[in-house]
């Protein structure tokens, strides 16, 4: 028997059977999209992240307390006095707040910051300019949007010089940034920027979130993280504050996609191992009810060999047309994702061949033990079978 | 063409050996029309399955078309009976999924004869049982008569130069069983050695060679000349 015939024999097997085929492939398809839809979140939390990195390079150091370590603005000379070469620090005191236009509102992360934060190199401006040292020093209510508020607040129209409502009060907005994507924390596209002159007293506290020192090489900035967790440890206790450098975070992240990534894989190979052992079940019952076809094929001149070759492919053909639809599945979620996913998306075509060696990998391996029962029956047996 | 020398089937069941067939031996020489013939369990379907090689003898010679068969491997078995032998079935034995044009070609997939051509061969051989226009036809849409004619185009497809017959008038009615006799005699008399297994005495006197099996034993092997004295 041939490959072609073999191959055609198996489709028409498949077809004979359409239900039946559709939901033992079930498993397959949706352990493939699943693969494919997790891969590209995956990914494309990863590559924002990456790209976030990548704009403020790897000479900055995060400091952010624990709860209950004290850690107000004077912390910033503090720093600034321990540190024997120059950098650039940065506090900032964010929190959530309800924000509002005249006739829209949402959610935003309010960040009080100083001018400074400029100097982290990692924002642009799309209209207007950032916080000024005088905005900031003078406690005034203004507010420069991430590129998420200014779309869903002022519908992407311009709204510098526009009112707009912050902790309860009344802001006017002197900037727009661009989309920067996600980082290490909140996505500075949510945020909204105010002096934290004048947040500290809406707030509440005057406790810092967070403080950012810029240095100007990534080895200074792995000395200013060693330096700042002795400094803290020994004047607050072991665990007191979280400090990394850039480079560190990028290291954990890169520990984390790779546990994303074996979490991911098991996933998929539970999804799979699933969708296998259905495509063995229903092979099995294949060659049950089609014992005397086999023997009538046997009869007829049908070698062990054309026999394996028959309900092998068979098995392979429900497996694959599972993996196929399951790419389709997959990749119309990807596709559709901007609307049923609000997190950053990427498309991985590596996942895709993945997904297609993956399912055929599983007809080949579910489908041996039934081709190899069907190839093992004595003709006579075969032919007397009264199924 | 086919001789077999003190045939032994044995089959164990539930640990007690039940012996079907005692030392069968007798000759069928090519061109021949042979019946085996004998009652119910009595072993000759056993034996026809040994003669085509769906069953194995426990102990004893098969010689067919002069090799020595009987010590085949399965595979190669499944090469012989494609090439020298052709079945038909009591129960016509058609794979009820495939039309009878398919059914007809089945033999030929397996010797790797190309689509085109074994599809131009199954409609001569289905025209030559009478059923050209029965081609797409799928086996419950035809009547017994017409799947037992499905089934005999299937066996000569391949030209083999064996027919083996188990009972395959045994689910007709009267007049189409004598129909099929009728056919079995014209391909015997084109020079085809068939081999028929029967309980009817009447199919057994249109043979040229009777063989009586009882019992598991071949107790009478006549040729027509001493079957009529």
């Amino acid at each position: 028997m041939t490959w072609t015939d073999s191959f055609r024999l198996a489709v028409a097997g498949m077809w004979a059977n359409k239900l039946r085929a559709l939901l033992t492939m079930l498993g397959v398809i949706i352990g493939v999209g699943a693969v494919i839809v997790l891969v590209a979140i995956g990914k494309g939390a990863s590559n924002a992240v990456a790209s976030r990195i990548e704009t403020l390079g790897t000479n900055v150091v995060f400091v952010s307390p624990t709860a209950g370590t004290p850690f107000s603005e004077s912390a910033i000379s503090y720093i600034n006095q321990a540190i024997p070469f120059p950098v650039t620090t940065i506090g900032t005191m964010n929190t959530a707040s309800k924000v509002s236009t005249a006739t829209t509102s949402g959610g935003a992360q309010v960040v009080g910051t100083s001018a400074a934060y400029w100097k982290l190199g990692a924002l642009s401006l799309a209209a207007g300019h950032f916080l000024t040292t005088n905005e900031v020093s003078q406690g005034q209510h203004v507010a420069v949007l991430g590129a998420n508020q200014a779309i869903s607040l002022f519908s992407g129209q311009n709204p510098v010089g526009d009112p707009l409502m912050i902790l309860g009060q009344q802001f006017t907005v002197v900037g727009v940034l661009n989309s920067v994507g996600q980082g290490p924390g909140a996505s500075q596209d949510n945020a909204i920027f105010i002096p934290i002159t004048t947040a500290s007293p809406l707030i509440g506290t005057n406790q810092l979130s967070e403080v950012m020192v810029k240095t100007g090489t990534p080895n200074q900035a792995s000395l200013v993280s060693d330096l700042l967790t002795n400094l803290y440890n020994n004047r607050f206790g072991s665990g007191s504050m979280v400090i990394a450098s850039e480079d560190q975070v990028l290291q954990t992240l890169q520990a984390t996609r790779a546990t994303f990534t074996a979490l991911l894989a098991g996933t998929a190979a539970i999804a799979l191992l699933v969708g296998g052992i259905g495509i063995m079940n229903i092979m099995l019952v294949s060659v049950t009810e089609r014992t005397r076809e086999i023997g009538i094929r046997q009869a007829l001149g049908a070698t062990r060999e054309d026999i394996i070759l028959q309900f092998l492919l068979e098995a392979m053909v429900i497996s694959l047309s599972g993996g196929i639809l399951g790419i389709g599945l997959g990749s119309g979620l990807v596709v559709l994702s901007p609307v049923l996913f609000k997190t950053p998306i990427s498309f991985s075509p590596q996942s895709i061949a993945l997904s297609f060696v993956f399912s055929t990998a599983v007809g080949l391996i579910f489908g041996l033990y039934p081709a190899f029962k069907a190839s093992g029956l004595e003709p006579i047996q075969a032919l007397r079978y009264d199924g | 063409m086919i001789r077999v020398t003190s045939l032994i089937k044995e089959y164990t069941l539930g640990g007690d050996t039940f012996r079907a067939l005692h030392d069968v031996s007798f000759e069928v020489s090519e061109g021949m029309l042979a019946a085996i013939v004998g009652q119910s369990g009595s072993g000759k379907s056993t034996l026809l399955n040994i003669l085509g090689g769906l069953d194995r003898a426990t102990s004893g010679q098969y010689w067919l078309n002069g090799k020595n068969v009987g010590e085949f491997a399965p595979d190669t078995w499944a090469h012989e009976r494609n090439r020298t032998l052709g079945f038909v079935f009591q129960s016509f034995q058609l794979i009820p999924t495939l039309t009878a044009w398919d059914n007809v070609a089945l033999p030929l997939v397996y010797r790797r004869v190309p689509l085109k051509e074994r599809r131009e061969r199954a409609r001569r051989a289905l025209s030559e049982v009478g059923l050209a226009n029965r081609l797409g036809h799928k086996p419950a849409q035809l009547s017994g008569g017409q799947q037992q004619r499905v089934a005999i185009a299937r066996a000569l497809i391949g030209d083999p130069r064996v027919l083996l017959a188990d009972e395959p008038t045994g689910n007709l009615d009267t007049q189409t069983g004598e129909d099929i006799m009728s056919l079995l005699q014209e391909l015997n008399r084109a020079g085809r050695t068939i081999v028929i297994v029967t309980h009817s005495q009447d199919i057994a006197q249109q043979c040229r060679q009777v063989i009586h099996i009882q019992d598991g034993r071949v107790v009478r092997d006549a040729l027509l000349e001493e079957v009529s004295k």
